[in-house]
């Protein structure tokens, strides 16, 4: 079965259309998130701080990516939803308020709350304060370096404490939109 | 010409000298074998390998990174190479070049996963990279059903393989959505009458039903992999006596089944901590199927089923001979067995050839 004329058109333009149109909505549900998502400053502990910048693309620690577990909780399964209640600490950084398996029902105005991903439960017996730690993924452990910018971004970082700004969207995915070094802004992730 | 065509060739002066077909006869049948040879030519194949080349190509394109390119100028790239692609499929499917069209299509479904890959590195996300593989799969899938392509619905079943593998390896938890996505694909292919692709997916299906031994009951569900398998054969085997009309499906089905209950089987022997009895017992069962497996196809002769049993048993013995030798039985006792078992075999080959030859070669 082939097809022919007009038919065989309107199925090309179709197939083009409607595969652009699938990334045309990835890059409208990201710059969207970053333009309108509630912007959350968090601190990054970075692995190698030396060489941070240097490689293609660099892993990004956070503190929210260990949870305590709350007492009492269930234990979540692994690669399960969860999710984090940030609030505004002193200064500009935001610290953990509450964490658990399903969304709050009621978050304060100066709260955000952030969809992860279990990534591992520890157990509280390797702790002395005996309270199980949950490794939460967020989607914004990885940042790719735009290549030729690591030296720029390493020269302006130096030693001093990173923190990335994250824009977090109302069902609390969350995506990377700047860094800063010591308040300042090292790098903007453009919208387009 | 092909090896068909080659034989044939010798046969039918053979047929003519010997007075079974005239002239006329043997005319006819040379234009019939000519205008239904497959038409498979070095511009087609060369084509879809272009097609692969220009695939990844654009892959590393996203993989370099480019930031002498503003980032706006790289997107318009990756859309236009995109529609590019599929208007060059249109205008060789109008021109009648449909295997030109179907690797342009190729092309354009690569091109596809690209820019997934490349909107995702440029906007650091980070979320769930099989789910990634799931669009472009889908977007392969599409394709492949609104264009008609098969080459597109072939990418698309290894990209559900793909998408099914990697979420298995990350929650070490059987993937059953794969029973969906692998649905979809093989209705699409069935729709489409393309026996290579069903070959295709049934290869998926069996290596997916083999995982469910390593996943399934914390990795401890090789029985079930046995018996799936031999349910498939004993399926395969009544196809003919059941639904005549089904029969073509007889052969594959026992070669599918038998593979899947070995690995099963051997899985059971070799890949856990086995007490000894029970190994015996297991290699005793899986040396039954491998020669029951050719045994059938000698029957139905189809070389297809004696290779696979063939390779089933070399497979065995050899990873007998690995794991007994110096330990249990010795490694003279061991070769004298299967040197027995061997020339058994050859014993059992020897007697049922006779009868089987003519079948086998209009099978291959």
């Amino acid at each position: 079965m082939t097809l022919a004329g007009r038919n065989l058109w309107i199925a090309v333009a179709a197939v083009a259309l409607g595969q652009a149109a699938v990334l045309g909505w990835m890059i409208w549900d990201r710059s969207s998130l970053l333009a309108n998502g509630r912007e959350v400053v968090l601190e990054v502990i970075p692995v190698d701080p030396r060489s941070l910048f240097r490689g293609d693309y660099v892993i990004l620690g956070y503190d929210i990516s260990r949870v305590e577990l709350p007492a009492g909780a269930p234990r979540p399964k692994r690669n399960a939803p969860y999710y984090v209640t940030l609030k505004k600490g002193e200064g500009t950084l935001w610290t953990v308020a509450g964490a658990g398996a399903e969304h709050p029902r009621s978050v304060a105005a100066d709260e955000v709350v952030l969809k992860g991903k279990v990534d591992y439960v520890s157990d509280a017996a390797d702790r002395a304060d005996a309270r199980s730690v949950v490794g939460v993924n967020y989607g914004i452990e990885s940042f790719f370096v735009p290549e030729g910018t690591g030296r720029d971004l390493e020269r302006m970082v130096g030693d001093k404490k990173i923190s990335a700004i994250i824009a977090v969207g109302e069902d609390g995915t969350a995506a990377i939109k700047g860094l800063l070094s010591e308040g300042q802004r090292v790098y903007d992730e453009p919208l387009i | 010409m092909s090896r068909y065509a080659k034989r044939l060739d010798r046969d039918l002066v053979r047929w003519r000298e010997a007075g079974w077909i005239n002239t006329d006869g043997e005319a006819a049948i040379r234009r019939d074998v000519a205008a239904h040879a497959s038409k498979l030519e070095l511009a087609s194949i060369l084509g879809v390998l272009g097609a692969v080349l220009i695939g990844f190509g654009a892959m590393s394109f996203v993989a370099a990174h480019w930031s002498e390119m503003p980032r706006l100028f790289r997107l318009a790239l990756i859309f236009g190479a995109l529609f590019t692609s599929y208007g060059i499929a249109g205008v060789m499917f109008e021109r009648k070049h449909p295997y030109f069209a179907h690797a342009a299509v190729l092309a354009g479904v690569a091109i596809f996963g690209a820019g997934i890959m490349l909107i995702a590195q440029m906007y650091h996300i980070d979320g769930h990279p099989p789910g990634a593989v799931r669009t472009w799969a889908l977007g392969a899938l599409a394709a492949g059903v609104v264009l008609r392509s098969n080459p597109a619905l072939g990418l698309a079943m290894l990209l559900i393989a793909l998408w099914s593998g990697w979420e298995t390896t990350l929650s070490n938890e059987v993937h059953w959505s794969f029973v969906l996505g692998w649905g979809a694909v093989t209705a699409a292919i069935a729709w489409q009458r393309w026996s290579g692709g069903l070959h295709l997916a049934a290869l998926t299906l069996a290596v997916w039903i083999i995982s469910l031994g390593y996943v399934l009951f914390n990795g401890d569900a090789h029985g079930v992999v046995v018996a799936i398998g031999l349910l498939v054969m004993a399926a395969g085997i009544s196809i003919p006596i059941v639904e005549p009309k089904l029969e073509e499906f007889s052969t594959p089905a026992i070669g599918y089944g038998m593979a899947i209950a070995f690995a099963g089987l051997f899985a059971l022997q070799f890949w856990q901590d086995t007490p000894l009895d029970r190994l015996i017992l297991l290699a005793v069962v899986a040396i039954a199927l491998v020669l029951g497996v050719i045994w059938l196809g000698l029957k139905m002769g189809s070389r297809g089923l004696l290779w696979l049993g063939y390779a089933g048993f070399s497979l065995e013995v050899l990873a007998l001979y690995f794991k007994t030798v110096g330990t249990l039985l010795g490694s003279s006792l061991f070769f004298l067995s299967a040197g027995a078992l061997v020339i058994l075999l050859s014993f059992l080959a020897y007697r049922l050839h006779a009868r089987v030859q003519p079948n086998a070669e209009v099978a291959s």
